[in-house]
């Protein structure tokens, strides 16, 4: 494989960039694989990525309905973080900050990992007190976490609201300076391309149909482009989970819903931490183009259409003049929806299934781009061993019949306010 | 934003509901057995399908009514809306 | 001074009215009703700003909406806007604007040396590099590449402005005030339908204002200004101008933002800027025209080249020439209008039209009038740095892959037609899936999904005839259909110039030897090679070549670029357009402010506040007031310079000795009547109901149906099948529709109506040994022993002539009760209770004081129902029956719920009673264990015990039930604190209940 370097663009500007290899390969089914993975999005690329690289597990198909990263890999706010207060949630997020940190150098392709910072404000002492909590668990669990007051939160993002005329005034906020963001589209890209040289089959275009299940196991997967024969299949298609248990006669604690997020015109760089707001639902960050990328509420009912109404969104930009009126003045580019796997306690699902050979990897919220790295590698892990690894051990489908839940925002079954 | 037709008060625009979710989902009855998994399937699986979903809507600043909706969860159109008790 | 390229006659603009401007600091003036650009090009400027990425000169390539360059930094009324498209801003006086995105200057541009590196920049070039060494792409590079994107500044100041929203019922909504619009818009309104026409210009008339048509006898522009004046005098017409339809949602939901002042100095007082209409239309008829399409050549981004149809607007809109010897470049007719009209005015163009030997009415009138045309030609590039001042032109072979020798030619501007692309944004935002038309090479709306109908070039229909014939029908038709009127009108008669088939051709191949860059997206610098490498590299998906060359992704959204995009995608895959398909079109069509689409929910009324009846008393008493959901509730009354901790103690020590009040008119309040009331009652809350008698009160607890917590609060029998429900402030609503829920879908048999009543009753909460002195002091016919109401006992009495609603309960721990009234005499009861508890030493307390009361007492509240936990973790199981059946009940028998270790509610005080412990600690048994170090739970709220004057806490820890007694260490890492705790029992205060009964 090529190698992405400073001196082979320099290089190939000398040929016209005129031999570039592919960055993957357009490759067409074969009749039989030894693990198939369905969805390739970012989780999928990945857990293809580890199998191979992990386990030695080559002979690999992911297969795609669309295009590559067309999911929510493609539709996501970027953001990048370990913040939780669950120790199953907050160990495995940390686990993937390692893996982010390293990733540019690791796939060599550079996906722009900025750990910029993520500041949720608190607007109440009631709320510093529930941060607090939330902080001290990350430190204990080894993530970074700062509590800052309302003059240190000012030193940081001085164009929040610190007036007089506010409804809800910062007290302060919880910051994980390791946060950050990175570049969506280039972590697909980075992972297929990797993937793709060390053998597995990226197929896009290609849906599934229906699998072949005999005796309680996998034995294949049928698609648009033809059966595959096959023994192990990887599900990771959040947004579409729904959709594929319903071919495998299964239901799955998820429910399937909208969220948007839009962009504002680029400007100059003006705020530089990815910021949430504390009374109410709105997140914040300025690309490296200068755009502002924002989201906040779901829809707020199932949906599977990938787009929005502007009530959600005028809500959630609502909270965002609230929390720095200066965005007032901004102009809404483009917006977007993403559909998202609601699972009913806000936490995913990477677990075996009660059908042997077919593992399962959804549930995501909206939280499902920073775990790309974490997910595909403890995917990789539970499917080349057959078993979970420590790390998704909390993400059990069982636990909604134990009571062992991940419940982060203490929301319940309601996944359409979460 | 989605143009509701509530059977109490006629055409309303969506902001003055709220959703209540899978209308499928029957509550178990009261002082019965009912096993682990029938338990937990009420609690939390949903089948959340592609296409026409029958969930329920509150018309929660107007008539405070509970109502069900027939809806597509693909282009939003909604086919029908009944009284709670009514079925759909 | 004089404008060397205004022209005197033509034009719309009022040259009564001077309006003088400042454009990167220099001078100049233009007139009333022109654009920002049209007054810059009459003053000759053409250089506007840099690029992107090679920070190549840019000036002014459409005159409206599609203007993917022409950007500035605006300065209005003491503030300064980013990115205002030249073409769209009017004129007014005192404008000023500055070039966007060069340093230090426009003219000299440092960052243009990335033109010089442009070779070394191709599409995704920073994925394959910055990679080394691993910490400097956040350090060094991403920094710097920061910087040098952006286009223009965002003022951080706060917005000044005001926006307002508006909802709107209409029959038809009009989107587009061009022949289609006003045709469809005239023929619906003749026939009685409510209709919007929406016009994003400040002009109605669309192409009617610069094409050379007849209708009814009339210029299509005298047309247009009767049919408007027509329209504006109907009753039944709202007639809008700078108002642009820029989303279709569900259920025929449109939405347009008005600009109100962004055309004057400043807004007006009391005037929004903007004004955002939500429409609800019963038929929508899209009528946005069409943009015109580039010619792609070398170096096609010079300032001067310009599409056709924006230089003839300029020349008859505002009576400007963008160039004195044009050069007209098209592969159509709709570049002989352009050169007529430059002809017709004293100028001298020339054409190049890529077709070999086309025949219609228009070229033989261009021909006719003695231009000069060459046909089988092509612009191989444009000559000149910030400005054309001459193209290298060459025949093209007729398969058009050779081009001949190349010639140069002077020129000052070079006008492109590359035929047109119907503007179907509104359409396929409304779910219509769009269809190909090979016959204009561009999409088209199909099957309408919503009440929707697209005409006129739009729709792909380019002649005027047949555009306004299909739009006088679509508004009489679709009006007809809702009105049931029948009045329709006749089509007036059209006179237009018949037009010839355009040439599929739009790229004009390099000549051998030559690397000039040909730009398709002229905002974002993407070449017709970065496409190329993209696909070699394997971005073939047209959302993975946008992506990876950002494509159409600028702030133009791509309106002139995407379709040559996708015809050089199809060309070089060898697939046909179609099988390539679009990116989805999403709303806004245009960038829409964020201020419009929020309007007046801004500052302190971003949300409402709500204020119990007696906040007045409360303010003017120094409360000091906290957030308590949307409520205002007091915290502590300053007195003197008292902090937080100094009061709240004062106030809680005296509830402790003496008496105090609290407003607790915020808990939710829920009025529930009916036979089956105390069934309900029995199946929501966790313990047994159908016992209560009346005139007696109960603590319940109720469940979600997960078994988690869902909210506490107590229910008083009023009489026989009335009860009265109070919840926490939090869940109020919450609560409220959860009883609906199971009333009206789960448990229909059940006779019981619910009803809010939080803003009916205004609450004070009396509470300390001496509450009893004072309550009988303000209801002396009541026997207010313990006999005559005992603890949880309810009675209504008379407050000084005042009806009044008496509880004995209390959250305090002490002997308390709360007193309800209706809201209106709230203040009346306040002040009573203060005036006659003067005597008892009575002081008001706050929501600090009363955390520190219950927290104490080991009542649970908020902190500890926070979303996760079941009854037992609050020590609440002695509520939960074992009886009965309930809400949530079969949830609560999970293996981790019944797990012998599972966590519960304990109190904790620190080893020295002294230091006070942060809530949200962690409770850990060995503090210098290695991280992760194993948290056994957290401190869940915290106070200074007033009634033994150390530190006491609450916490939710793992087996709590066993952990009494046990030495801990509550780690609070953010605050840098480790300190050695005793577990102790929750009810630090008065364990058996004995004040409260007293």
């Amino acid at each position: 494989m090529q190698k992405y370097s400073i001196f082979n663009l320099i290089k190939n500007a000398f040929s016209g960039h005129q031999k570039w290899d592919l960055a993957w390969k357009d490759a067409t089914p074969k009749k039989e694989y030894d693990v198939v993975i369905i969805g390739g999005g970012g989780h999928g690329l990945a857990t293809a990525y580890y199998l191979a690289k992990e386990h030695n597990i080559t002979n690999v198909a992911i297969i795609e309905k669309g295009w590559l990263g067309g999911g929510n890999m493609g539709r996501n706010t970027t953001i990048i973080r370990s913040n939780y207060m669950h120790d199953d949630n907050a160990l495995f997020s940390e686990f993937g900050m390692d893996l982010w940190r390293k990733m540019s150098q690791d796939l060599n392709y550079n996906v722009m990992f900025s750990p910029r910072g993520i500041i949720n404000l608190a607007h109440s002492d009631a709320q510093m007190n529930i941060f607090a909590r939330r902080g001290n668990s990350m430190r204990l669990n080894g993530i970074d976490a700062v509590l800052l007051n309302r003059e240190e939160v000012k030193e940081i993002i001085p164009m929040a609201d610190f007036s007089d005329n506010v409804r809800f005034p910062i007290f302060g906020g919880l910051m994980q300076p390791s946060a950050g963001t990175a570049r969506h589209d280039a972590v697909a890209w980075g992972y297929a391309r990797q993937a793709d040289s060390m053998g597995v089959d990226i197929i896009q275009n290609c849906e599934v149909t229906g699998f072949d299940v005999v005796g309680g196991k996998i034995q294949g997967v049928r698609t648009s482009r033809g059966d595959i024969k096959v023994k192990k299949i990887g599900l990771c298609v959040a947004g579409s989970t729904n959709i594929l248990a319903e071919k495998l006669n299964m239901t799955i604690p998820v429910e399937t819903h909208l969220l948007q997020a839009c962009v504002t015109e680029p400007v100059k760089p003006v705020l530089d931490s990815v910021v949430t707001f504390g009374a109410g639902h709105f997140y914040i960050s300025q690309s490296d183009k200068g755009e502002m990328v924002m989201g906040g509420d779901l829809d707020g009912y199932n949906s599977y259409a990938q787009r929005g109404n502007l009530p959600t969104l005028q809500h959630v930009l609502t909270e965002g003049i609230a929390m720095m009126p200066f965005l007032s003045k901004l102009k809404m580019l483009r917006t977007w929806g993403g559909i998202m796997d609601m699972s009913m306690d806000g936490s995913p699902i990477i677990d075996k299934t009660h059908i042997e050979g077919l593992y399962l990897n959804c549930g995501w919220c909206y939280g499902g781009f920073k775990a790309t790295p974490a997910s595909g590698w403890t995917f990789a892990h539970t499917i080349a061993q057959d078993r979970v690894h420590k790390l998704n051990e909390g993400y059990s489908l069982s636990r909604f019949n134990t009571g062992h839940l991940l419940d982060e925002k203490g929301l319940g079954t309601k996944t359409w306010i979460s | 934003m989605l143009h509701i037709k509530c059977p109490h008060c006629g055409m309303r625009s969506q902001n003055e509901f709220s959703y209540g979710g899978d209308a499928t989902v029957k509550r178990p009855e009261l002082n019965k057995e009912i096993s682990d998994q029938d338990w937990d399937n009420f609690v939390y699986y949903r089948k959340s399908l592609r296409g026409k979903h029958k969930e329920l809507w509150q018309h929660i600043s107007g008539c405070r009514q509970w109502i069900k909706v027939e809806r597509d969860t693909a282009t939003h159109e909604i086919f029908k809306t009944v009284k709670a008790h009514e079925d759909i | 001074m004089t404008q060397n390229y205004r022209l005197d006659k033509i034009g719309l603009i009022n040259r009564d009215k001077k309006l003088s401007f400042k454009f990167n600091g220099k001078n100049y003036f233009g007139y009333e009703g022109d654009t920002l650009a049209s007054a810059l090009l009459a003053n000759g400027v053409h250089l506007i700003g840099r690029s992107f990425k090679y920070h190549r000169p840019r000036g002014f390539f459409g005159a409206g909406v599609d203007e993917p360059y022409a950007i500035v930094q605006l300065y209005r009324n003491n503030e300064t806007e980013p990115n205002v498209k030249t073409t769209e801003q009017e004129l007014f006086e005192g404008l000023e604007a500055t070039s966007v995105n060069c340093w230090p200057s426009v003219n000299f541009d440092i960052g243009a040396i990335n033109n010089f590196l442009k070779v070394f920049l191709p599409a995704g070039f920073y994925y394959k590099t910055f990679m080394w060494p691993k910490s400097f792409w956040y350090k060094v590079y991403e920094p710097i590449i920061r910087k040098a994107a952006g286009l223009g500044v965002a003022s951080t100041k706060h917005d000044k402005e005001r926006y307002e929203h508006k909802y709107e019922y209409c029959d038809l909504l009009i989107a587009g005030s061009g022949p289609s619009g006003l045709a469809s818009a005239y023929a619906a309104a003749k026939n009685g339908a409510r209709v919007i026409l929406a016009e994003d210009k400040p002009r109605f008339g669309g192409t009617l204002l610069t094409s050379e048509v007849n209708i009814g006898n009339q210029t299509g522009k005298e047309w247009a200004e009767n049919i408007i004046s027509e329209l504006k005098e109907m009753p039944n017409v709202i007639v809008k101008n700078r108002s642009q339809v820029f989303g279709y949602y569900d259920h025929n939901m449109l939405v347009m933002s008005e600009k109100l002042s962004d055309h004057l100095p400043k807004t007006k007082k009391y005037n929004p800027k903007q004004r955002l209409w939500y429409i609800r239309a019963k038929e929508v008829l899209i009528s946005s025209g069409s943009i015109e399409r580039p010619l792609v050549f070398g170096n096609n981004d010079t300032p001067g080249v310009m599409l056709s149809s924006a230089a003839k607007e300029y020349l008859k809109v505002y009576g400007v020439l963008v160039g004195k010897k044009p050069l007209i470049f098209t592969n159509n007719d709709s570049g002989y209008e352009t050169a007529i009209e430059f002809k017709k005015n004293g100028i001298e163009p020339v054409i190049l039209d890529t077709r070999k030997e086309p025949n219609s009415e228009i070229i033989e009138e261009a021909k006719n009038l003695g231009i000069q045309i060459k046909f089988s030609y092509v612009v191989v590039a444009a000559k000149g740095y910030k400005k054309v001042n001459a193209a290298e032109i060459a025949k093209i072979s007729d398969n058009k892959n050779d081009l001949g020798t190349l010639e140069n030619i002077t020129c000052d501007c070079i006008c492109v037609s590359g035929f047109w692309t119907p503007t179907i944004h509104l359409a396929s935002q409304s779910g219509n899936k769009t269809k190909f038309d090979k016959d204009i090479d561009a999409f088209v709306p199909g099957v309408s999904k919503q009440s929707e109908t697209t005409l006129g070039a739009a729709n792909g229909t380019f002649t005027l005839a047949e555009t306004l014939k299909d739009s006088f029908n679509a508004g009489y038709e679709l009006s007809k259909k809702i009105t049931k009127n029948d009045n329709k009108i006749s089509h007036p008669t059209v006179v237009e110039k018949n037009k010839t088939t355009h040439d599929k051709f739009w790229c004009v191949p390099l000549p051998k030897g030559k690397n000039y860059k040909r730009f398709l997206d002229f905002q974002n610098d993407v070449a017709v090679s970065d496409i190329e490498i993209a696909l070699k590299e394997g971005y073939r998906s047209i959302e993975h070549v946008k992506r990876y060359t950002t494509l159409g992704m600028a702030t133009d959204q791509g309106k002139t670029s995407n379709l040559n995009g996708l015809q050089l995608v199809s060309n070089i895959e060898n697939k046909i357009v179609p099988e390539v398909g679009h990116t989805t079109f999403r709303p806004p069509y245009t960038p829409v402010t964020i201020g419009a689409i929020v309007g007046r929910e801004v500052g302190k009324h971003s949300r409402p506040t709500r204020k119990s009846p007696m906040h007045s008393w409360h303010e003017k008493n120094n409360a000091v007031f906290v957030d308590a959901g949307v409520w205002l509730r007091p915290r502590y009354y300053k007195i003197g310079e008292e902090t937080l901790f100094e009061g709240s103690k004062r106030e809680a020590k005296n509830v402790r000795a003496n008496v105090g009040v609290c407003d607790v008119t915020t808990l939710g309040k829920i009025d529930i009547k009916g036979p089956d009331a105390a069934e309900l009652l029995n199946r929501v809350y966790t313990n047994a109901w159908l016992k209560l008698p009346v005139g007696k009160a109960r603590y319940g607890v109720m469940l979600r149906e997960d078994g988690i917590v869902m909210d506490d609060g107590t229910t008083t029998r009023i009489s026989e099948n009335h009860y009265h429900m109070t919840t926490t402030t939090a869940q109020a609503a919450n609560v409220l529709s959860h009883l609906e829920y199971y009333l009206q879908l789960v448990w229909p048999e059940l006779n019981v109506n619910v009803v809010s009543t939080t803003e009916q009753w205004a609450g004070a909460a009396i509470a300390g040994p001496k509450s009893r002195n004072l309550l009988q002091k303000l209801f002396p016919n009541i026997d207010a022993s313990t006999e005559g109401l005992p603890f949880m006992g309810y009675i209504e009495a008379d407050l000084f002539g005042v009806h009044a609603r008496i509880f004995r309960i209390s959250f305090s721990g002490e002997l308390a009760y709360e007193v309800n009234v209706e809201s209106d005499n709230g203040n009346f009861m306040w002040e009573k209770i203060m005036e006659v508890g003067q005597e008892f030493k009575i002081q008001p307390y706050g929501t600090e004081a009363l955390s520190t009361l219950r927290i104490e007492m080991g009542h649970i509240a908020g902190s500890e129902l926070d979303g996760r936990t079941i009854p037992y973790d609050n020590s609440l199981e002695g509520l939960v029956s074992k009886k009965k059946d309930f809400i949530g009940k079969r949830s609560l028998d999970r293996e981790a719920f019944i797990a012998d270790d599972r966590q519960k509610v304990v109190g904790v005080v620190p080893i020295d009673k002294k230091t006070s412990i942060p809530e949200g600690s962690h409770l850990v048994k060995d503090a210098m264990a290695p991280i992760p170090n194993p948290k056994l739970g957290y401190i869940s709220a915290s106070c200074w015990s007033v009634e033994y004057d150390n530190p006491f806490s609450l916490a939710i820890l793992k087996d709590g039930k066993n952990m009494i007694g046990q030495k801990l260490f509550a780690m609070s890492p953010l605050k840098n604190k480790t300190i050695p705790v005793e577990i102790v029992s929750s009810h630090y205060v008065d364990p058996k209940g004995e004040r409260v009964r007293s």
